[in-house]
C-alpha cells in the first residue's frame, strides 16, 4: 500500500484561446498525508485539482487517485474522493437536511451524525433551502457533505475564501479532526492562506504559471530556506560575487542579501568564511519565501511595451 | 489547558516551536514533575495544527528524557529532568551566549547591561521555581 494516494506526471491543459493553465506538472500526494498547495492567482491549481478529481480531461500526462484515473474510474472508487470546489454548485431548492438524506443513500460510509454535528458547528439551517443561505453558509455546506462522506482523499480548492476567521479556524478544527479519526485519511488543499498551510500541510508544493517550481516536505522547506545577509567591509559588493545556490539575491551598497536553498549548515559556514565580510542568516518563513521566489520584477513577467 | 502560543510565520517548525515552549513550562515550574500534557488529539485540536506535529515534538521530548510518554495513558513531565552532559551543555550555552553577545554589541548595549539582562532572567527563573505564595 505504498502507492501514493494522489500521483499525476507531466499533466497539461490548455484552453481555447491558447491559454496553457498547467504545463508538465508533477505532484505526489503520499497516502496519511496533508498536502498544501500554494500559487498565485492563475498558477493553474484549480485546472490541477479538477484533472485529478477526473473533471477535466489532461491533454498530456496522467492522473492517478488511489490508483485510479478518476475520469473513468468505478464508483467506489469515485465514492472514496471528496472534492470541495471554489464554485459548489448545490442544488438551490434542496435543504441541507435533504440533501444529507440524499446523499446517505448513495454513499456507503455516509455519517449522518457527523454532518449534524458539523451543522450545528458551523450554524447551519438545516431546512432552509440552500438559495437562502449566504455565500459563506454553502460552503460551509460543501464541505460538510465532503466530510460526512467520509473519504480516504478529501479534495478543498481554496476550502477558506470567503469563510470569516471564525468559520476558517472551525474549518481547520475539522481537518484536524478528520485527520485524527483512525481511518488513513489525506487531504489535498490549494490555499493562499499561508497560516493555515503551515499548521496542517506535512508536505507544500509551490506552482507557478502550470509548472510545479518547488515542492517538499513542510519541515525541509523551512528550514532549508534562509535570507543570508552579507556586508562587505568595501563600499561596495565586489563585482562578480555570486552566492552559490541562491534563488534570488541583490545588492545594495556593501550589502548583499541573497535568498538560498541550503541542504545543511556547512553551506552556511563557507559563506561565513568569506574574506573580510560579516555574515548573518535568518529563517524565512513559507510566506517570505513564496514572496521571494515568485514576486518577481515586472521586467522579467511582462514583455516590455 | 496551558497555552501555546505558536507563530507560524517565522519559518520555525511548529514542533520546534512547541518543544521550546514545553520546556520552557518545565524550566520555569509552570509544568512540574508528573503533570499530564494535554492529549496529542486535544491539543492539535486547540491549536489547530497537525496531529503528527504534536506527535513528533511530544516524541522528541520522550527521547530527550523531557517528558515520559507512557502508553495508552499519555505524555506526563519526567520525575527526573534530563541532566546534559558537561561538554554538550558548554557548546550549547556558547552557541546561545554568542547569540545575546553579537545582538546585545549591535544594539549599543554596555557588556554590564548585557551581563545583567541575563542574570535577572535567571532569577526570574529561580523565583517562578519557588512561587511566592499570595496574599491569604
Amino acid at each position: 500500500m505504498n502507492e501514493p494516494a494522489i500521483a499525476a506526471t507531466d499533466l497539461a491543459k490548455s484552453f481555447r484561446g491558447g491559454v496553457i493553465a498547467v504545463n508538465g506538472l508533477d505532484l505526489t500526494v503520499p497516502r496519511g498525508s496533508v498536502y498544501g498547495l500554494i500559487g498565485r492567482n492563475g498558477a493553474g491549481k484549480t485546472t490541477t485539482l479538477r484533472m485529478l478529481m477526473g473533471l477535466l480531461r489532461p491533454q498530456r500526462g496522467e492522473a492517478r487517485v488511489l490508483g485510479h484515473d478518476l475520469w473513468n474510474a468505478p464508483r467506489g472508487i469515485r465514492q472514496r474522493v471528496a472534492y470541495v470546489s471554489q464554485e459548489q454548485q448545490l442544488p438551490p431548492m434542496k435543504s441541507t437536511a435533504q440533501l444529507c438524506h440524499d446523499l446517505s443513500r448513495l454513499h456507503e460510509r455516509w455519517d449522518s451524525a457527523l454532518a449534524g454535528k458539523l451543522a450545528a458547528r458551523f450554524g447551519i439551517r438545516a431546512d432552509a433551502p440552500l438559495a437562502t443561505l449566504s455565500g459563506g453558509d454553502q460552503r460551509k455546506v460543501a464541505v460538510l457533505l465532503a466530510f460526512a462522506a467520509r473519504p480516504d482523499v478529501l479534495v478543498l480548492d481554496e476550502p477558506a475564501a470567503g469563510l470569516d476567521p471564525i468559520a476558517r479556524r472551525q474549518l481547520m478544527e475539522e481537518i484536524v479532526d478528520f485527520l485524527g479519526d483512525g481511518g488513513e485519511r489525506t487531504v489535498l488543499f490549494s490555499t493562499h492562506i499561508i497560516e493555515d498551510l503551515e499548521r496542517v500541510a506535512e508536505h507544500v508544493g509551490i506552482m507557478d504559471r502550470g509548472r510545479m517550481v518547488m515542492a517538499g516536505r513542510l519541515e525541509e522547506l523551512q528550514t532549508g530556506m534562509r535570507r543570508v545577509q552579507i556586508i562587505f567591509n568595501g563600499a561596495a559588493v565586489p563585482e562578480g560575487f555570486r552566492v552559490p545556490g541562491a534563488l534570488r539575491s541583490h545588492a545594495e551598497g556593501p550589502v548583499l542579501t541573497a535568498v538560498l536553498r541550503i541542504g545543511s549548515e556547512a553551506q552556511l559556514d563557507a559563506l561565513r568564511a568569506t574574506p573580510d565580510t560579516r555574515v548573518a542568516d535568518f529563517p524565512l518563513g513559507l510566506q517570505d519565501f513564496f514572496i521571494e521566489l515568485l514576486d518577481r520584477p515586472l521586467a522579467e513577467t511582462s514583455p516590455s511595451i | 489547558m496551558l497555552h501555546f502560543q505558536l507563530n507560524v510565520h517565522t519559518g520555525v517548525p511548529v514542533y520546534r516551536q512547541l518543544m521550546d515552549q514545553i520546556r520552557h513550562y518545565v524550566a520555569s515550574g509552570a509544568l512540574a514533575a508528573g503533570d499530564a500534557l494535554p492529549s496529542i488529539r486535544e491539543l492539535a485540536r486547540a491549536l489547530a495544527v497537525n496531529p503528527t506535529t504534536i506527535v513528533k515534538a511530544y516524541g522528541e521530548l520522550g527521547h530527550e528524557g523531557v517528558i515520559d510518554i507512557r502508553h495508552g495513558r499519555g505524555a506526563f513531565v519526567a520525575e527526573l529532568q534530563p541532566v546534559w552532559p558537561a561538554a554538550r551543555r558548554r557548546e550549547r550555552l556558547q552557541v546561545l551566549a554568542s547569540q545575546l553577545a553579537v545582538e546585545a554589541r549591535q544594539m549599543g548595549a554596555s557588556d554590564p547591561e548585557a551581563l545583567d539582562a541575563l542574570r535577572g532572567a535567571l532569577a526570574e527563573l529561580n523565583g517562578s521555581n519557588h512561587p511566592t505564595p499570595p496574599n491569604s
